[in-house]
């Protein structure tokens, strides 16, 4: 039963899988689901398995078991559907005509505008249901709007359904809040760093060690002797490296802003930098990177078991990466290229990763990015990329 | 496919209010005798979901809390070999030093399982442990028993208990996870259902008083860049406070003075935003 609606549910994007599916018969059989409505919340709570998918399996619903009416009409409905009207007596205007049971060389004469408008107060007389006859709306008719009718749009009117109120629920939409898109809030980016940490052993000893409390009593031929080791914390170390200069980096200030406040609220030792563009000899502590330079030969003196990360588009000439001398600023110039202290930063921390917040469908088309891909993995700023970034940064250790 | 039907079912509780969508998920749930995993906004009920199914069925509540740090073996069972080394060194305990078994205790799951009654077991924040805690967990709810490595010993659930899981995560659980649950996700009540709940609370509570709390309350809610949104648990202690407080009358609610505004934000720049805004409407 229902195997179709599976299938549009699968075809729309919903993962639903054969055993869930199988699951739902089950329930079918046991004589819970007796009404649509039970069929809407038990195919709900059986197959799809996140709210982000809740507002699709709404629209999915709604279509599926479209022999109910969908919505009232209403003003633009009616508007939309008198501008079909239109479309199809353009094309074959004898047709309508005939629907409409007027003569066609009445309807001729009329402008465009004459029609649409004759239309719609057609269609507003239609407030009762008309079925079967040559009635323009109706159940039955031969009508390009009706409910059986032939228009591909498939726009219909009236029909009353004893299933309205499911197909009313999934109408409504709302779950809407709940879908995929959308931008990438602080919440957001907390689940998918949450993962991010190293436990190290770290504070007073108040956990017992059983293996060596057993060891040293034994060796005391059974004097109990009791052993405690320090308890596992977390002491991850994150440098963030930013690009916060230069006109490219304009339409990601939001969410680089974001990232940058949940992460300096949420790991308690990290380190934030600033650079433009690139780095060469120099990272800044300070935002407007004028007053707290960094020299990037320092880097070493740091734990190489920092996590390195970089934000920016890796956007740029490609002679700012590649060249000698290759900044855009004077006093940058130091005699070797940034590529170098890239690979120099990505050996110094064997945990490092470039975060981009340009989308990757559209890394291939700027040069730099790819060279910079073969120093740093690189992976999107968004909730998938940051948790594939957080699965790397982890998987290494 | 053999299949006992619970004959009684759940419909809401003393303190709890259902909506009828939900209440259907949990029937199907404890028919299918499925783990139930729960989503939605802290303060939505997730948790208050399987007090009330434990109290209106009758059964009793063992609560898992999960932790970061925790263990799949710790809510399943603990070998006390603390205890055996001191029994063994001193010997002045009625407990046989050389039977294993009776210093096992049984954690959370394995207490649902050795329990002699249908119990509720509620597992709370899942999202806080680590991806191989909850699946592994999965596993052993699926096959409704564990082993015991120290004494070999295999634990089968004597009855199935009803399974309510809650995760406050946005993200999604891992897939092996979602396919062994049925899901549902708690949105926030609207205005006329968070009456209901309220007036479940104050049975006796003035109308006028309900009414504008509630709205004011929504409104608060909606202020731009509010961190931590308030939700029902902060409404509810907010009416008790208002109520408490012999100067406060109902109508003040509407001319736009919000006291005990402590109640409901609890983030200092939550607070003041929130304070700014008031203010700003009362000129």
């Amino acid at each position: 039963m229902f195997t179709n609606f599976f299938y549009t549910l699968k075809n729309a994007g919903i993962p639903v899988s054969p055993t869930s599916f199988l699951r739902l018969q089950k329930a079918l059989s046991i004589g819970l689901v007796n009404s649509l409505n039970d069929f809407y919340t038990a195919a709900r709570t059986i197959l799809v398995k996140s709210e982000r998918y809740f507002d699709l399996y709404d629209q999915v619903f709604a279509h599926h078991f479209e022999g109910a009416e969908l919505k009232d009409p209403d003003e633009t409905i009616i508007s939309d559907m008198a501008k079909a009207l239109l479309e199809e007596w353009l094309k074959n205007p004898k047709e309508i005509a005939n629907a409409l049971g007027v003569d066609e060389s009445k309807l001729k004469d009329m402008t465009p505008e004459e029609l649409i408008k004759y239309f719609m107060e057609r269609l507003k007389d239609q407030t009762e249901e008309h079925h079967g006859g040559s009635k323009w709306i109706g159940t039955g008719g031969t009508s390009p709007v009706g409910h059986s009718g032939y228009h591909p749009g498939g726009m219909r009117v009236g029909g009353i359904s004893r299933n309205r109120s499911a197909l009313k629920v999934a109408m409504d939409r709302r779950f809407r809040d709940y879908s995929q898109d959308g931008p990438l809030t602080q919440a957001q980016m907390g689940e998918a760093l949450k993962r991010l940490r190293n436990m190290v052993p770290e504070g007073p000893k108040d956990q017992i060690n059983i293996d060596e409390s057993i060891y040293r009593t034994m060796k005391n031929a059974g004097e109990i002797e009791i052993v405690f080791d320090k308890s596992l914390k977390d002491r991850l170390k994150i440098i963030l490296a930013i690009d916060n200069g230069g006109w490219s980096m304009e339409p990601y200030i939001e969410i680089v802003r974001t990232l940058f406040y949940y992460s300096r609220a949420q790991f308690k030792d990290i380190k934030t930098f600033f650079f433009h563009n690139t780095i060469y000899d120099r990272l800044w502590e300070d935002p407007a990177r004028m007053r707290k330079p960094f020299p990037v030969n320092d880097l070493v003196k740091l734990d190489p078991e920092t996590r390195f990360i970089i934000v920016g588009d890796a956007s740029m000439a490609p002679y700012e990466l590649m060249a000698q001398d290759g900044s855009i600023y004077f006093e940058e110039y130091s005699g070797m290229p940034s590529y170098r202290r890239l690979e120099f930063i990505a050996d110094t921390f064997p945990h490092s990763i470039w975060l981009n917040p340009k989308l990757e469908a559209h890394w291939s088309y700027t040069r730099t990015i790819s060279m910079i891909r073969e120093i740093f993995p690189m992976f999107e700023l968004t909730l998938d990329g940051l948790e594939k970034a957080v699965s790397y940064m982890m998987h290494k250790n | 496919m053999s299949c006992e039907k619970s004959p009684n079912q759940f419909t809401g509780a003393e303190k709890y209010v259902l909506d009828d969508e939900l209440a259907e998920i949990i029937n199907i749930t404890m028919a299918l005798e499925m783990p139930l995993l729960l989503k939605g906004e802290p303060g939505t009920g997730k948790t208050m979901l399987a007090h009330a199914i434990s109290e209106s069925l009758n059964m009793r509540l063992i609560v898992l809390n999960v932790k970061s740090s925790m263990k799949l073996v710790d809510a399943l069972y603990q070998y006390d070999t603390l205890t055996r080394l001191n029994d063994s060194r001193f010997g002045d305990s009625k407990r046989d030093v050389s039977n294993i078994a009776e210093y096992i205790r049984m954690g959370k799951i394995g207490q649902a399982f050795t329990a002699d009654e249908k119990v509720v077991l509620l597992i709370d924040e899942i999202d806080k442990a680590d991806t191989d805690f909850q699946d592994d967990m999965l596993d052993v709810l699926d096959q409704m028993e564990f082993d015991i490595m120290e004494i070999d010993k295999t634990i089968k659930a004597k009855h199935r208990p009803v399974i309510i899981i809650t995760s406050n995560a946005k993200k999604d659980l891992s897939d092996p996870f979602l396919g062994r649950c049925n899901f549902h996700h708690i949105a926030f009540p609207e205005p006329d259902m968070m009456e209901r709940i309220v007036r479940v609370h104050f049975p006796d509570i003035d109308k006028e008083l309900l009414q504008n709390a509630v709205e004011a309350f929504y409104r608060l809610r909606e202020i731009n860049g509010i961190e931590k949104r308030p939700a029902t648990r902060e409404l509810i202690n907010w009416i008790r406070a208002l109520r408490s407080d012999p100067d406060f009358k109902a109508k003040d609610l509407v001319k736009g003075k919000t006291p005990y505004l402590g109640i409901l934000f609890k983030k200092s720049p939550d607070y003041s935003l929130a304070r700014n805004v008031i203010e700003r409407h009362g000129k």
